[in-house]
């Protein structure tokens, strides 16, 4: 049955990147939310670079959360509308592992690209290159963590009316350790410091997601599907 | 008397937290107590209108 | 062992029996427990050496500090019984635990906030301790929200049950932030054995404790009779309870 579960989910994860490709569009939208988000602070705040500098970290995970979040609605939306998402559950493969694999390809299609172009951002709000790599290192890895806990919180509002604005008030207070410690990591990053303890704090809380957000969501998912 | 109310300075602290305190611990028994009492009408209502 | 008794928990009209019966007594002892232990903080415990008689706070702030994170964990083991042994009692009991806790975490704030302006010389402060609680008054919002937002009764009550319990992590985070991290709250006062606090400040404290979990237990006796009764629509024992 293990060899099952994995070769559902590897199929479920290669019709998902095909889906997404279809319509590329659609891929860069949440990064051009990310942009725009990071250009309205120095618009708002101050054009000064040492001072924005300082505020950088905030800035760019709360953008890196924002994109997550409308990129979460389109996570298991279209699939409960047309059925697909019931016959994962009724398939007798393991949804847990389905959603994991859904989970996965969300993140790649979302998070990484987010992390990969962060430097344009994080450029413009004056963070030196230095810390770049590092910067990169940890959006990636927190986005991933915001990608678990969002799938729980999708699957959650499945059956709830105006799920999209509930699903941003489920999912900030549990990605709140991942906000904390991703910025951290930034911080530090920034100021030339040690990263190690606040990316191991990420690694830790992804790790915590990894094993138990599928469970949740599969959980979630059933229960909205009843 | 007057001591006792002034707290050693501290008054203007104590008696408003001892107040949002046990204010709320009154409020909830009250809601509670409406909760329930509009469950029971609420109740009452649906048995009269089924058979 | 005869588990009757545990059994017998799981009926609605036997709980709701049962709840009728206690919730006043529950009430009575606690108001009682807490005119005493106001008694002993207020005027007996003498003032402390630093912090004169601000420190009273303690009395209103820790009790409900306490039951924000008691009700909250109560809440997600209600929850839990009910996905597992699909009891609608235990459901309901986690959904009445809700809005308590919620005011509880309400009433942990706004005392907090009130006992660090003289303190620390700032109602607010971003420090790990304050910032998970209101994390918990979030997630209490959340569950709560939930619960309105999902139509149907039976999945109101599982897709919240599944929310409450993930969302206990952020309860031993309250409580142990203030050892891992360096936090502008104080860490715990030992009260029991080698206590950091005489006597006569830690009896009022300790009955002040037992008085709100007392009063807990009653208030949620009473929402859990209005939950059984929204939830049990036309059976024949609401008939007979009503009339």
């Amino acid at each position: 049955m293990k060899t099952g579960a994995i070769a559902a989910a590897r199929l479920v994860a290669a019709r998902d990147l095909r889906l997404a490709f279809r319509k590329p569009s659609q891929l860069l939208q949440p990064l051009l939310f990310f942009m725009i988000v990071a250009t309205l602070f120095p618009l708002t705040l101050t054009p000064e670079l040492s001072r924005l500098r300082d505020a950088a970290p905030g800035v760019l995970w709360i953008g890196a959360l924002l994109s997550s979040l409308l990129a979460l609605e389109f996570l298991f939306r279209d699939d409960a509308v047309d059925g697909t998402l019931e016959q994962f559950a009724l398939s007798g493969q393991s949804l847990t592992w389905m959603l994991f694999a859904k989970t996965c390809t969300h993140w790649l299609l979302t998070g990484v690209p987010l992390a990969l172009s962060a430097p344009l951002a994080a450029l413009a709000l004056g963070v030196p290159v230095p810390a770049l790599g590092a910067m990169i290192a940890a959006l990636a890895l927190g986005s991933f963590a915001l990608s678990l806990v969002g799938a729980i919180c999708a699957g959650l509002t499945l059956g709830a009316r105006r799920g999209g604005v509930l699903l941003s008030l489920l999912t900030l207070p549990l990605s709140v350790p991942i906000l904390v410690f991703g910025s951290d990591a930034t911080r530090q990053a920034i100021a030339g410091a040690e990263i190690a303890g606040p990316m191991y704090m990420l690694g830790a809380l992804t790790v915590l997601g990894v094993t138990l957000a599928p469970l949740a969501a599969a959980a979630a998912v059933r229960i909205g599907l009843e | 008397m007057s001591e006792f109310l002034a707290m050693s300075g501290y008054g203007k602290y104590l008696w408003p937290s001892f107040a949002i305190g046990f204010g709320i611990v009154a409020l909830n028994l009250v809601l509670a107590l409406r909760a329930l009492s509009s469950a029971k009408q609420q109740a009452k209502r649906r048995l009269e209108m089924s058979p | 062992m005869n588990w009757t008794w545990f059994h017998r928990f799981g009926s609605a009209p036997y709980m709701y029996g049962f709840a009728r019966r206690w919730a006043p007594w529950f009430g009575g002892v606690a108001l009682l427990l807490m005119l005493i232990a106001l008694y002993g903080g207020l005027v007996l415990a003498p003032p402390d050496y630093q912090q004169k008689d601000a420190y009273r706070i303690v009395y209103v702030h820790a009790p409900s500090a306490t039951l924000s994170l008691m009700i909250y964990s109560t809440m997600a083991v209600a929850a839990a019984v009910g996905l597992i042994w699909r009891m609608k009692v235990a459901h309901a009991a986690a959904a009445a635990c809700a809005p308590i806790g919620a005011w509880f975490t309400v009433a942990t704030l706004a005392t907090g906030s009130l006992w660090g302006k003289p303190m620390w010389g700032t109602y607010w402060a971003w420090d790990p301790r304050l910032t998970s609680e209101l994390v918990l008054l979030f997630l209490y919002f959340g569950y709560m929200g939930l619960r309105a937002a999902i139509e149907d009764p039976q999945k109101a009550d599982k897709a919240s049950a599944v929310l409450a319990i993930v969302g206990i992590v952020n309860v031993p985070i309250i409580k142990y932030s203030v050892n891992w991290w360096n936090s502008l709250h104080q860490p715990a006062t030992r009260l029991l054995g080698e206590a950091d606090m005489d006597w006569s400040m830690v009896w009022p404290l300790l009955t002040m404790f037992l008085a709100f979990m007392l009063f807990f237990g009653a208030v949620l006796l009473i929402r859990l009779r209005a939950e059984l009764l929204r939830r049990e629509r036309g059976a024949s024992w609401v008939r007979e309870v009503l009339s």
